[in-house]
């Protein structure tokens, strides 16, 4: 029963939709600082390609890889964020925009090492070594009744999930933290922050930093789940679609690009039986919701609606938690 | 603290609910009826991942004009019938692989044809390798393909085999010694396609005097084919698609270059003819479609062809036509839909008779072919002697 419910397919699908909700968020903690960075495509690239060589040429753990590609997106994130802290929005948009294409343009020239235009074939598969790994111990998966590519396609996304899971718990923290706090107000007026004490620079380049830190992360896991990268995965497309992401789901809050790519991945599946026209569907849905709703479909107030709607069932009925968060 | 975890909890169990209830709705029907064996009707669910929306659109409405083609005259026959399940890839690969997954484990098809580009091949392949689903590729010529795995074929010829063909010609008849090489850096096609064109000169001997790189939508060429000039090479070649191509033609005739130019598979469209005009002409290619053959089998797809599309087929319909009809020939030997079965008759595919010419599987699941070496005279394509 359990085991006939799981199609790789549907998981397939889940588990890029995670990776594009891991890809919204690093976007919404940039803007949370009111920077618009389109570079995120780029630190994407950085990771997967530095998480998929290394992985090949050194038979690092892919553990070890994914976490070498996070931080060395992080590290270039740290690079580029301290130069362009001076501009502000188009302008920053642009320069990032273009950090990412010199990414991209890099990938394809530096031939001998990542293999051009031609792409790596033949990166470590996250899920199959995972079962190999479990085999090794002993366990199978028809144990629990599962054929292997059902178990490979189940352990990637629980892992996935699992790290989502973490990576809203830890921003969400973040965001009614002191850290929190700070990226806000340099939001709302970045010289009325600064007059009241608040490092603009620190926080500016942290904020950049957590965002190419996790969009390195995201891209790691898409090499080793996809199996095969090349530089066109990482153009300008993907950074448009990925802001895309926070944009339709609203920046104010968390849950607008953990929404919006749920959505947006969602949509071009279901949509699938239309075939030819799925694509001009997905548009004419973006085009309608940015005439509506502009500031995205999920921000504060709505959750405020939420929110004061549960309050007063609660008071109706005298059930729940109080003191909630 | 508590309170949030089980928003969190509730908001992922909700969301993966969501998926799994949202994409259930097309998946549960059909599943591949498998009787026949006995001189009876073989039933087949066959899927297609192709390139239908966005930029490359052009080359999914080729292959699937193609493939319906083939279906509607392989299901007149009686012997095999076919149901084909068309699934979008847009080009990307991690699109093709959902698409893959589909139409592996919802639908439960018995082979799969496409994916068009050979990046999306690369991840595709795997899987379907893996999930012991045979894959034919109609359009992958990069290096490499079949040797995914035991269950990837193509019917499309590698570069390695096309570009090595018009050179030996071109170089025969010209009695060229000394070539400039020409190709696109960013673009896998084109790429893989100067690889093979370096390795090849260099396997014959020739002198390579100069190589230059050019971009994907690049418009003027003079810096490149200046140099080029000044070399004074007996034959350019040039690893370009046809946009890029046509136009560093009409450039360099502009310039007085007059030598050839040999193309790889990129090259080869009546769009260089449209674009370039007399510019186009010397321009070599090899192909495995050429729809002037003297051949009824040819004449008739193309006029079929034409009449529903309202234009000339090119290779890609072809070679997608074709294929449908070697998997078919497959499933009737095999006499049952089941995968591994059709896998083994795949691979036994030898001498088959297509609109490309006489076709085989080498051991690997790759081309067993002679491409017909094409050039431009007076503004049309004819064969090369």
């Amino acid at each position: 029963m359990f085991a006939e419910l799981i199609n790789p397919y549907y998981l397939q699908v889940a588990s890029f939709m995670l990776i594009n909700i891991i890809l919204g968020i690093s976007v919404y903690i940039t803007l949370s600082t009111g920077q618009l960075s389109l570079a995120n495509a780029g630190f994407m690239g950085i990771g997967a390609y530095t998480s998929a060589l290394l992985t090949i040429h050194f038979d690092l753990p892919i553990i070890l890889g994914i976490i070498c590609g996070a931080l060395l997106a992080a590290i270039c994130g740290i690079l580029i964020g301290i130069p362009t802290l001076r501009l502000q929005g188009v302008y920053l948009a642009i320069v990032t925009l273009g950090f990412g294409e010199v990414i991209r343009v890099v990938f394809v020239n530096w031939e001998s090492l990542t293999n051009g235009s031609v792409g790596i074939s033949g990166i470590p598969h996250i899920g199959r070594e995972m079962l190999k790994s479990f085999q090794g111990f002993g366990f199978n998966p028809s144990a629990i009744g599962l054929q292997n590519n059902q178990f490979i396609f189940l352990s990637i996304f629980l892992l996935l999930l699992a790290i989502t899971v973490f990576i809203i718990w830890f921003f969400r923290r973040q965001h009614f933290s002191r850290v929190g706090r700070a990226f806000a107000a340099i939001k709302l007026d970045e010289k009325a922050a600064e007059s009241m004490g608040i490092n603009i620079t620190y926080y500016k380049v942290l904020a950049f930093a957590q965002g190419a830190l996790v969009a390195g992360f995201a891209g790691a896991m898409y090499a080793h789940i996809l199996a095969y990268i090349s530089p066109a995965d990482f153009a300008y497309h993907r950074a448009v679609e990925i802001l895309i992401f926070v944009v339709f789901g609203g920046s104010e809050v968390i849950w607008g690009p953990v929404f919006g790519a749920f959505f947006l991945t969602l949509m071009p599946e279901v949509l699938r039986f239309i075939s030819e026209y799925r694509y001009m569907i997905y548009g004419l849905i973006i085009i309608i919701m940015m005439a509506v709703r502009p500031q995205g479909l999920i921000d504060i107030n709505l959750l405020n609606w939420f929110k004061n709607k549960r309050e007063t069932r609660r008071q109706k009925h005298g059930a729940g938690n109080q003191k909630d968060m | 603290m508590k309170g949030l975890f089980k928003k969190l909890v509730g908001f992922t169990a909700l969301s993966s609910l969501l998926v799994l209830s949202a994409c259930g709705g097309t998946g549960e029907q059909a599943g591949s009826d498998s009787e026949g064996g006995n001189g009876e009707v073989v039933k087949a669910d066959v899927g297609v991942v192709s390139f239908i929306t966005g930029s490359g659109a052009a080359y999914g409405e080729a292959i699937t004009g193609g493939l319906k083609l083939a279906q509607e005259e392989i299901n007149a026959k009686g012997e095999v019938e076919i149901n084909l399940i068309f699934e979008d890839s847009a080009g990307k690969q991690d699109q093709a692989l959902t698409a893959a997954q589909k139409l592996i484990n919802s639908d439960n098809v018995t082979a799969i044809i496409g994916p068009t580009l050979s990046t999306e091949m690369n991840v595709v392949g795997p899987e379907a390798d893996l999930s012991g689903v045979p894959i034919i590729g109609t359009s992958t010529t990069a290096e490499g393909i079949p040797q995914i795995g035991d269950y990837v074929f193509r019917n499309s010829i590698p570069e390695a085999l096309a570009i090595p063909a018009s050179m030996e010609k071109a170089v025969e008849k010209y009695d060229a010694k000394k070539v400039a090489l020409m190709y696109g850096n960013d673009d896998v096609f084109t790429k893989s396609g100067f690889d093979t064109m370096k390795k090849t000169a260099e396997e014959m001997g020739l002198e390579i005097l100069t190589i230059e790189t050019f971009q994907k939508g690049q418009s003027d060429y003079n810096a490149q084919l200046t140099k080029i000039k000044n070399y004074n090479p007996d034959l350019i070649l040039a690893s370009a698609l046809y946009n890029e191509g046509a136009v560093i033609m009409d450039q360099a005739r502009k310039m007085g270059i007059d030598v050839p130019f040999v193309g790889g598979n990129g090259f080869n469209s009546p769009e260089v003819i449209k674009i370039a005009g007399d510019s186009s002409n010397g321009l070599i290619v090899a192909t495995p479609w050429y729809g002037e053959k003297d051949d009824p089998k040819v004449q008739e797809f193309v006029k079929k062809f034409e009449d529903e599309h309202g234009k000339t087929p090119d290779q890609f319909a072809a070679q997608a036509y074709d294929a449908l009809y070697i998997l078919a020939n497959a499933l009737k030997n095999a006499g049952e839909a089941d995968r591994d079965k059709v896998r083994a008759a795949l691979a036994e595919t030898k001498d088959f008779e297509g609109i490309l010419g006489n076709f085989s599987f080498d051991e690997e699941g790759d081309v067993l072919m002679d491409p017909t070496v094409l050039v431009i005279e007076d503004g049309a394509f004819k064969v090369f002697e």
